[in-house]
């Protein structure tokens, strides 16, 4: 019920963004273009969740989806050509207060950017610039790692279970859209040395499946269109 | 969800605006006065009454809110599903002491926890008000937060100025900042 | 006033999908029940293998919670309590106790069973929280789950309680605790089913030598807290989650009475001496967390009841003067004063029980008196963080 409302919100969001990208995706933080040949990226912890959405459009989260997902992403990241040498290495998964904390601290600034670069609150005092920063702490994971760059993954992802479908269908034949599943998320990329976010794409659209391997593989493809390597 | 639903956040989305103030002299809800050495982002939202909310980096980083012209008897914010007796009320009279716990209210009203770090006498907005810094975990992504306040009581009513920001860079990167605008806020007649 | 709302569950169940289920030896006429034997984890694909496995993600987050109260003494005494209770069980559950200022437990299908700091202040003994874990492994043994969670909503409910449980967080700004109690209501458990988690727990209590009469008396001054919060500000009893999570419905205290009375000896003693001295360290934050609520009619309830139980300790008695100093109400501050009056005669009171005395006092009028509280204050907390602004109060005088 109240999850039912969080995703009116969410929706109601999600076509706010399609309908007026106030700024073009994937942004570039200014002055930067491309990753030095040889980079080393480590991927950061996804944040990724997967939902089903009943007849009733009612979402629940779905925990074996969202592993498969998980699961499937790291895949696709493994085993996608990589440009210019770029090397990308997996954080390991043991606790660490410091990245933990940092990487609660990405999630408040990417909310920021998705809100106020891509969506309809823009800050006027940025003048359309990607400039955002984790600030200069990121240096644990560089040191921890040896990497010179994260990768941050965040994804949202909704599919209609089978009565939604029908119930889309029967919908349609009265000419009302129902709304099937949403696929939002975005991909940052972070500059361990300063911890200036260098690019971020944002991904929003109403296609898109993480539950199998290949089509995970299209989802990541199309987080990472125009990844600067 | 989580990173959609912080707090004011979604309420504005679907209908705020955000306005560039300053450099200069900017007015604060025609109430107070104050002179910015570098512009900053005003969200306007209709139907959130007297409080003004600025931002440099975007709300779900660092914000600054003013409560203008506080009167007697009138909540400092009006807590969500809660009765009249459990709002967080301003008296004429209260010290120092009670309006940092008014403020701990609002604050904690989600599941964040709050902590004062150090609460002094400072001159603010032409009278003698206070200052105090705090230490915020932030419910909702556990983010930690510090934050610092101006406050005075003039005429019978309270004018108090909130900052909070992540401890990890943006509140440093913004501190100084809001210390000059804290020092050149006045009061309105 | 809706049924459903008052018989909310603890966010729990037994659920075990692929395993068969065992007939629980039990008859509504006599006492005797016997506990099944170890669950297994629930098949990946199905249904409430889908279940389990938002458990397990939701846990591992807590895990990681900065909210979650690491300290490895309070964390073992309760894992002990639960395994005196569980026997074999408490192999498969895991204790988490988090800093939230909320009467609350709750069991997950997956043995994760997390219990909040609100509760934890409001236990008079050991053999009351006995009580709660009891009753929460009483769903969790008897599988009650298994009807509620089938259905999808409630599913999804279920895991946005924990989700809400573990973030608090309103959905743009609703009152995170009212949606708590909304959304635990979607997966409320039957009378029944609370009335045989009673007993489950009950039973579980007096087999691990704790007496079960404690039981009934940790929902009577439930009930107490919420009827003044009632009276006090007109807040339904409904929307209050400590009353959404755990209704203290009359029959089920008269139950748990009788049921006690049947067990127990009257002899055995409750363990008293282990609790005060584990809720020591934390007892004055959990009050400040609790004074923040602002939820005057259960605050002063609660340290009333705790006052009677010691009625020597100056802490409480500055906590209650804090209550009514920060309700401001008519008649508040003479109140205030009086319970600090009664606690500063004492050497274990708390500095700032004379911070707060001086500034009735400034506001009274009598300055002499506030400046003499101040300085007390002052020689007691030379370091304190607000040692300028108090200073500041002396040097103005008026």
């Amino acid at each position: 019920m109240v999850f039912h409302k969080n995703f009116g919100r969410l929706l109601l969001l999600v076509l706010v963004f399609l309908a007026q990208a106030a700024n073009a995706s994937p942004a570039q933080s200014p002055g930067f273009k491309t990753l030095p040949s040889g980079s080393k990226v480590v991927l950061m912890p996804m944040d990724v969740e997967l939902f089903s959405i009943s007849a009733g459009g009612v979402l629940e989260p779905q925990a074996e989806w969202t592993s498969q997902a998980l699961g499937n992403l790291k895949g696709a990241f493994h085993t996608r050509e990589h440009k210019n040498a770029i090397v990308f290495s997996e954080l390991p998964d043991e606790p660490d207060d410091a990245i933990d904390s940092l990487n609660r601290l990405h999630g408040a600034v990417g909310s920021a950017i998705n809100f106020h670069h891509f969506g309809p609150m823009n800050l006027p005092t940025k003048e359309k610039r990607l400039e955002w920063t984790l600030g200069p702490d990121v240096a644990t994971i560089r040191q921890k790692t040896g990497a010179d760059y994260a990768l941050f993954t965040f994804m949202r992802d909704s599919y209609a279970s089978g009565e939604r479908v029908a119930a889309m269908v029967v919908a349609a034949m009265f000419g009302v859209g129902l709304g099937g599943g949403v696929q939002v998320g975005y991909v940052s990329l972070v500059d361990l040395s300063s911890g200036e976010i260098l690019w971020f794409n944002q991904l929003v659209r109403g296609t898109g499946d993480l539950r199998t391997a290949s089509s995970a593989k299209e989802s990541l493809d199309a987080l990472l269109d125009k990844f600067p390597e | 969800m989580r990173w959609l639903l912080l707090g004011v956040v979604v309420l504005l989305a679907s209908c705020a605006n955000v306005t560039k103030i300053g450099p200069g002299k900017v007015s604060v809800n025609e109430k107070m006065v104050t002179q910015l050495d570098k512009a900053w982002n005003r969200i306007d939202a209709p139907g959130k009454g007297k409080v003004e909310i600025w931002t440099a980096d975007g709300l779900p980083l660092d914000r600054l809110t003013f409560y203008p012209a506080i009167g007697d008897g009138e909540a400092l914010a009006e807590l969500q599903g809660r009765k009249e007796k459990q709002q967080p009320r301003f008296h004429v009279g209260m010290p120092p002491h009670e309006i940092v716990e008014l403020f701990e209210t609002v604050v904690a009203a989600d599941g964040s926890t709050f902590r004062l770090d150090k609460l002094s006498p400072t001159a603010f907005a032409g009278g003698e008000g206070f200052r105090f810094d705090y230490s915020v975990l932030r419910k909702e992504d556990e983010v930690e937060l510090k934050g610092v306040a101006y406050g005075v009581v003039q005429h019978g009513k309270l004018f108090l100025m909130t900052f909070s920001a992540p401890k990890t860079h943006y509140f440093g990167k913004h501190l100084s900042s809001v210390e000059s605008i804290a020092g050149s806020v006045q009061i309105r007649n | 006033m809706d049924r459903r709302q008052f018989l909310v569950g603890c966010g729990c169940c037994g659920l075990v999908g692929a395993f068969p289920a065992l007939a629980l030896a039990t008859s509504t006429n006599t006492d005797v029940w016997q506990a099944p034997q170890r669950f297994q984890r629930p098949l990946a694909g199905s249904e409430e293998g889908g279940l389990w496995a938002m458990m397990d993600r939701e846990e591992a987050k807590l895990r990681r919670s900065m909210f979650l109260i690491k300290e490895r003494p309070l964390n073992d005494y309760l894992t002990r309590i639960a395994t005196r209770l569980a026997g074999e069980h408490s192999l498969d559950i895991r204790v988490y106790p988090v800093r939230t200022p909320l009467f609350n437990a709750s069991m997950a299908p997956n043995g994760m069973l997390q219990i909040w700091s609100g509760l934890l202040l409001r236990m008079a003994n050991e053999a009351q929280l006995a009580a709660i874990i009891g009753h929460e492994i009483g769903h969790y043994l008897s599988r009650h789950s298994l009807d509620r969670l089938r259905d999808a909503k409630s599913r999804s409910a279920f895991g946005q309680f924990l989700g809400i449980a573990l973030s608090a967080a309103g959905a743009g700004g609703t009152a995170p605790l009212a949606q708590m109690a909304l959304v635990a209501g979607m997966f409320a458990y039957g009378r029944d089913q609370e009335r045989e988690a009673d007993r489950i727990g009950l039973e579980l209590m007096s087999k691990a030598g704790y007496e079960p009469m404690e039981a009934s008396k940790v929902w009577a001054q439930l009930l107490a807290e919420i009827n003044a919060e009632k009276d006090w500000s007109g807040a339904p009893a409904e929307k209050s989650v400590l009353f959404a999570s755990h209704p203290p419905a009359v029959e089920r205290q008269d139950d748990l009475v009788a049921r006690a009375k049947r067990l127990s000896a009257g002899q055995l003693s409750p363990y008293e001496g282990d609790y005060a001295s584990m809720l020591a360290p934390y007892r004055r934050e959990w009050l400040e967390d609790e004074l923040k609520r602002r939820k005057s009619g259960e605050t002063l309830a609660l340290l009333e009841i705790m006052l009677q139980r010691s009625p020597g300790d100056s802490e409480l008695r500055f906590f209650l003067g804090e209550t009514y100093r920060l309700r401001a109400a008519d008649g508040d501050m003479e109140r205030a004063m009086n319970e600090y009056r009664a606690a500063a005669e004492r050497p274990d009171t708390p500095a700032e029980l004379y911070r707060s005395m001086g500034m009735i006092q400034r506001q009274q009028g009598d300055h002499q008196s506030a400046k003499d509280s101040f300085r007390h204050y002052l020689a007691a907390r030379p370091e304190a963080v607000d040692a300028t602004m108090i200073l500041s109060y002396l040097e103005k005088g008026s």
